[in-house]
């Protein structure tokens, strides 16, 4: 589903990832571990197409990454980022924005699994926590109808008990092949596999 | 009607002399802009007397293909003042700038001059250039307001635009708020304005035309005309900048051009802060 090979990244004259190789199977959950600045973020841009390697290349299902096929590639990519500040008013505006077709009944469903209720997504995202803002933005991108889930740093404002309902939530997923970042422990023994960049 | 009262130049010598009151105030308090009022009034006193010179020559010609040319210099200056107002370089934005005034002119001055008011010439100098300059006057003030808040929305909010092109899958999508704002900040006062015009405020065109000896509700009809040819040419003024805008900010990939945004001075002003 997901293939690098010989990736060659720099960025600032600072060597991120060299002669990197990668392959995630369809279904297959992966965690990008490793200390901040070794490229765990570059390497979630890279798959969705903003960054371009200097060398090697990107396949997303098959489709090698490049600039007449990142349109098409982004239609099958969910992403979840690790800064949860989006400047909107709430869920709601949030959702109206993204203008797909995700299905609101999923989107209650997923706040359900997350441990919150569906007016959540009426609350102002600046008076509300950032775990709970996190778990909104989280239940929307989970219900967009698309296969791959990248996701950096999604626990990064979640505690104990919100990360264990994340990690439910994610294990009843189907049809995901899903790469993470992140530096939870917990997390990341969740996952099928840990990949230490 | 009677014919319109003339002003001598000593009667308006004599007007001037109203900015004592101004400057009074200025001086009492102590704010240093009395030098500045007195350089910018002796500015545009200087300006309009060109202008006039200029345009009683221009209007004596009568020609298509001066007036045109006069109406492509008007686009071209205020072309180059929105991109040094907003900060953007010259070399990329010129030519979409450009053709975003070239066609809202077209469009209000083909609808204004030639259906509404059916001049027989629609390149008469007393029409053409007075109601291009009043479109094109207000579509630069609107469309600097509007651009810069284009531009600074997509420099402050980029996580923003990743997260909806990332999700969406589309860039019509990701760009569709940052659109809506600055189209909101372009045209809202115009809007507001509209809504207080007669009852708070009193528009220059119809004063002009009133003064000038027209009935005033021939001033008014020209004002409505004036009013919606105005609204819609900055609406198309606007639109079109940043479709042609988008397609040179951003790549392939969706991302944005460093060269095209991130050396404009007004990201420079923005790091500085």
């Amino acid at each position: 589903m997901i293939r690098c090979e010989n990736i060659h990244l720099s960025y600032k004259n600072k060597l991120i990832l060299s002669d990197f190789n990668l392959e995630v199977k369809k279904g297959e959950n992966v965690c990008l571990s490793g200390a901040s600045g070794k490229g765990k973020s570059s390497l979630l841009n890279m798959l969705q197409g903003y960054v371009i390697p200097q060398k090697g290349k990107v396949f997303i299902d098959g489709e090698l990454v490049s600039a007449t096929t990142v349109k098409n590639i982004r239609k099958k990519i969910i992403y979840v980022p690790q800064n949860i500040h989006l400047p909107v008013k709430n869920g709601n505006a949030l959702i109206e924005l993204l203008s797909t077709k995700s299905e609101l009944s999923k989107t209650y469903h997923l706040l359900k699994q997350l441990g919150l209720s569906k007016d959540f997504l009426n609350q102002d995202f600046l008076k509300i926590s950032g775990g709970q803002k996190q778990r909104i933005i989280i239940a929307i991108c989970l219900s967009l109808p698309k296969e791959i889930l990248l996701m950096d740093e999604p626990t990064a404002s979640l505690d104990d008990k919100a990360i264990n309902l994340l990690i439910k939530t994610i294990y009843e997923l189907k049809n995901k092949t899903i790469v993470s970042a992140s530096h939870n422990q917990h997390w990341a023994a969740s996952c099928n596999r840990t990949i230490k960049l | 009607m009677n014919a319109i009262v003339d002003i001598n130049l000593k009667e308006l010598a004599l007007g001037a002399f109203l900015l004592l009151i101004p400057i009074g105030f200025l001086y009492t308090y102590r704010i240093k802009m009395v030098k500045d009022v007195l350089i910018n009034v002796a500015r545009m006193v200087v300006q309009l007397s060109l202008v006039a010179l200029y345009l009683e020559f221009i209007f004596d010609l009568n020609s298509a293909l001066i007036n045109s040319l006069w109406v492509l210099v008007m686009i071209l200056v205020g072309v180059l003042t929105a991109i040094n107002r907003i900060g953007l370089k010259i070399k990329f934005f010129i030519f979409p700038f450009f053709i975003a005034g070239l066609t809202s002119v077209l469009i209000i001055d083909t609808f204004c001059l030639g259906l509404i008011l059916k001049l027989d010439y629609i390149f008469d100098a007393r029409y053409f250039i007075p109601i291009t300059g009043m479109v094109l006057g207000n579509a630069l003030n609107h469309n600097i307001v509007g651009l810069k808040t284009y531009f600074k929305s997509h420099t402050e909010k980029q996580d923003l635009y990743r997260f909806l092109l990332s999700n969406s899958g589309n860039q019509k999508t990701a760009v569709r708020p940052f659109i809506e704002e600055a189209v909101k900040m372009a045209l809202n006062p115009m809007i507001a304005n509209m809504s207080v015009i007669g009852l708070v405020t009193l528009p220059g065109m119809m004063t002009g035309q009133i003064l000038g000896g027209s009935p005033p509700a021939v001033a008014i009809k020209y004002q409505v005309m004036i009013m919606i040819a105005i609204f819609v040419g900055c609406t198309i003024n606007i639109f079109v900048s940043i479709v042609f805008t988008n397609k040179i900010i951003f790549d392939a990939y969706g991302n944005m051009k460093e060269a095209t945004i991130k050396t404009t001075r007004f990201l420079q002003k923005k790091i500085q802060r």
